[in-house]
């Protein structure tokens, strides 16, 4: 991962397939140290030039679906942009810290989404025929999307894809670490068939990305709680915060089980909105957490270009942001890492880059408000759980993953308007197929029906 | 270092320390301060530098009567008085008699140099009342014999919102202007607009208002707020490219220090100057040192005239120090922004 020699990279915002090179520059810091990229960034009035070029051209026409599945082949294989694939999985390592190998899932996964795409709208759509004449037709809800993503994975870039798919033209912030994923997913686009007057991609401010929020007809936001607070009762936007994904352990915690939720929080280094951050259980809180925490702790601390890697590193500054923060937890919580043997919260590798140490925090009660915290490395906090304490605890999690055999709690849960997925036994909590929502049916937020009756 | 010699400013300087300090010409204000100073203002501050001395009374400026600030020479004329924009905190206020409006008949020249039409009627879309911006630009309308529309706008009130999250509330008020503008514009011969980057950002979102100004305004001056060299870029090429586009940076206290002609060589689209007769912004380091040609410092003005003396005031602005024009006593300034820590008062850039 060496860009020592290298020119200095640069990314400018793209317009209908046009580079626009913006004057206001910002530095993408690497987590080696210093500056890996030169970013143009779009300032309100160029976000709008550009939203009202994308409009002009928004025809609400989908495009060959054979468009997305040779797209996937090039994003995985083609050089694109004189950037080739090894080229982008340095530069998403070096710039938000995922370990190369994650990068490399993360591909793989794009991939294999893009490619289910027809599949997946099927599964998400009833069926349209209602007798000779009667006809139900799934058209886009409105003509332009706009996208504003973060930049703890690659695979989200995937929800402004499938607008594409179903015929919006698209304007993507990207996030402020990951410009690469979704300029290499528009450049693999356009070079299999794209009309490049379906998407721009506009690296920019948060305030300019919840502008073009606020203009397009449809959206995404992805972020912290405090970014995404704004865009909850907004019926145009999907919402797409902390994920507080929870596991209920009320079966004998075995070493398969242990081993099970270790891997649901660190995998990817404990990224993904879909990680566990907290653990509930019917069982002796203090020796869950001591259990789950000496797992974590043989995690090895290695670069993100090592194949063994599996955690997240940041750079200088975000460590130190994360160091203290997580200090006060720490300090607040009992400390079941730190009983393990590990102190310290961030450890500095050679490469000059800061790696996050798993942490595993307990609480005497399942109302403590610790429950719930979300951080970008593996962080669990565990809990008591008891009958008494009913689904309360559970609520607010993306995925809940039930070990019980209780069905009443089960059904309750399905039930539970703020749990969105739930899985039961040793199934990880991104474990899906086409027609399995990850939050909602996505495809009829893109989509609504309308009749088409023909008679005579 | 880069300090150049003023020899016509300092001598202006010796002038009007005998105005300010003199016991039947001086404001009550500067009087009252002499004895405090440490030093003697009449025989000991002779140049430029030597006005580092004063403390930086700005902050006073936020709760001394208005009426202590005029000199006792001046007492029969009349005088009011404005505000600063209450961006830090309560207003700080200035008083003026006619300065302004000298000041604005140089002010115009520069307007008219970038390109700004020396007729016609003009739109201030920004504050009035208490904010000098509104007196400013409707001197420069009458001085072309032009009409001057405008419509309300209280930036404080902007910014109060925007301080309590209560963005959606801001941008109802700002459509409210918006309305108001368009309204004159359906029916009105205008051809100067004068206005602030967010308020331009959201006129370009708003189609027919859009069309209206870019099809009959001929001019668009912007001010009272920092813009960023792309949407300078995007104002003056993309939505803009038929008419001149011209920016005015200033404030109550130092007055207006417009955009300067264009010169071959230049580095920044849009270079500052100040009006030289009385004022000096000095582009200083953390140690109140100037900054070198090129570099970013954080703005120091020096106002020596003869209704107000402001000296040593560091203001909420940075900017990039530029070398003068063959001629010039004054440097220019480029890319002002807003200064990030001042007093720990979150600075709030609203509307204006």
């Amino acid at each position: 991962m060496s860009t020592a020699t290298r020119a200095p990279l640069s990314l400018d915002p793209r317009v209908c397939g046009r580079s626009v090179p913006s004057s206001d520059r910002t530095a993408l810091p690497s987590v080696l140290g210093g500056d890996l990229a030169d970013i143009g960034t779009a300032p309100r009035l160029l976000a709008l030039a550009a939203l009202n070029e994308i409009r002009g051209h928004a025809d609400g026409r989908a495009p060959d679906p054979a468009v997305f599945t040779e797209a996937a082949r090039l994003f995985a294989v083609a050089t694109l942009d004189g950037e080739s694939p090894q080229d982008y999985v340095d530069r998403v390592c070096q710039a938000t810290g995922l370990t190369s190998s994650a990068v490399g899932q993360a591909v793989r996964d794009l991939v294999e989404e893009m490619e289910e795409l027809p599949a997946t709208t099927a599964a998400e759509l009833p069926a349209t025929g209602f007798g000779e004449g009667f006809d139900t037709r799934w058209v886009p809800r409105g003509k332009v999307f706009a996208a504003v993503m973060a930049s703890n994975h690659p695979v989200p870039n995937i929800s402004w894809v499938q607008a594409l798919f179903h015929g919006y033209n698209v304007l993507v912030k990207p996030g402020s670490r990951d410009p690469f994923t979704p300029a290499r997913l528009l450049a693999a686009l356009v070079a299999a068939g794209l009309p490049p007057t379906k998407a721009a991609f506009l690296p920019c401010s948060r305030e300019v990305g919840e502008f073009l929020l606020r203009e397009a007809d449809r959206g995404i936001i992805y972020g912290g709680e405090k970014a995404v607070a704004t865009w909850h009762q907004r019926e145009s936007v999907a919402v797409r915060g902390p994920g507080r994904t929870k596991a209920l352990l009320d079966v004998p915690a075995d070493d398969a089980v242990m081993d099970h939720l270790a891997l649901s929080a660190s995998f990817d280094g404990g990224t993904r909105c879909t990680n566990l951050s907290a653990v509930l259980t019917t069982g002796p809180v203090g020796e869950v957490a001591d259990r789950l925490a000496e797992r974590l702790g043989r995690l090895p601390s290695l670069p993100a270009s090592d194949e063994g890697a599996t955690l997240l590193v940041v750079n200088r500054a975000r460590a130190a942001q994360l160091r203290e923060q997580v200090a006060v937890l720490r300090a607040a919580l009992t400390d079941h890492s730190a009983r393990a043997g590990e102190e310290e919260t961030v450890v500095e590798l050679e490469d000059g880059s800061f790696l996050l140490r798993p942490v595993v925090l307990s609480v005497d009660s399942a109302g403590h408000p610790a429950l719930g915290t979300e951080l970008p490395f593996p962080f669990v906090v565990v809990a008591p759980w008891s009958e008494a304490d009913g689904v309360a605890p559970l609520r607010d999690s993306l995925v809940l993953n039930l070990l019980t055999d209780r069905e009443e709690l089960v059904e309750a849960a399905l039930r539970e308007p703020s749990v969105r997925k739930v899985t039961r036994g040793r199934v990880l909590p991104w474990t899906a197929v086409p027609g399995i929502p990850h939050d909602d049916n996505y495809t009829q937020f893109l989509l609504e029906p309308k009749g088409l009756v023909a008679q005579g | 270092m880069t300090q150049m010699t003023d020899p016509g400013f300092d001598s202006h300087i010796r002038k009007l320390m005998g105005w300010h300090f003199g016991a039947d010409t001086g404001s009550p204000f500067w009087l009252g301060k002499l004895s405090g100073l440490g030093f003697d203002p009449l025989t000991e501050v002779q140049t430029l530098s030597d006005l580092t001395r004063f403390p930086d009374v700005s902050s006073e400026l936020r709760s001394v009567p208005a009426q202590d600030l005029i000199p006792a020479g001046l007492a029969d004329r009349p005088f009011r008085v404005y505000d600063s924009g209450g961006t830090t905190g309560s207003p700080k206020r200035v008083v003026d008699s006619a300065y302004r409006s000298l000041m604005t008949v140089w002010g115009r020249e520069r307007l008219l140099a970038n390109g700004v039409p020396p007729h016609g009627n003009w739109l201030h879309l920004g504050p009035s009342g208490p904010h000098v911006i509104g007196f400013d630009t409707a001197r420069y309308a009458a001085l072309g014999g032009g009409i001057f529309y405008t419509v309300d706008l209280d930036p404080r009130w902007v910014k109060r919102l925007l301080s309590q999250g209560r963005a959606a509330d801001a941008d109802e008020y700002v459509q409210h202007l918006l309305d108001q503008a368009e309204t004159i514009l359906e029916s009105q011969d205008v051809t100067v607009l004068n206005t602030t980057p967010p308020l331009l950002e959201a006129i370009c979102a708003r189609p027919r208002l859009y069309e209206l100004v870019r099809t009959r305004i001929r001019a668009i001056i912007w001010a009272g707020t920092s813009i960023s060299g792309e949407s300078l870029r995007q104002l003056s090429e993309v939505f803009f490219p038929t008419a001149s586009v011209v920016g005015v940076y200033g404030n109550s206290l130092m007055g207006v220090a417009p955009q300067r002609a264009a010169r071959p060589g230049d580095t920044h689209p849009c270079v500052f100057e100040p009006f030289p007769d009385t004022t000096r912004l000095q582009l200083v380091d953390d140690d109140g040192e100037p900054v070198a040609y090129g570099e970013r410092g954080r703005v120091r003005l020096h106002l020596v005239a003869e209704e107000m003396f402001l000296p040593n005031i560091l203001e909420r602005d940075t900017a990039v120090r530029v070398e003068p024009v063959p001629g010039s006593p004054v440097d220019g300034l480029a890319d002002v922004q807003t200064y990030r820590s001042l007093d720990d008062v979150t600075i709030i850039e609203g509307v204006y």
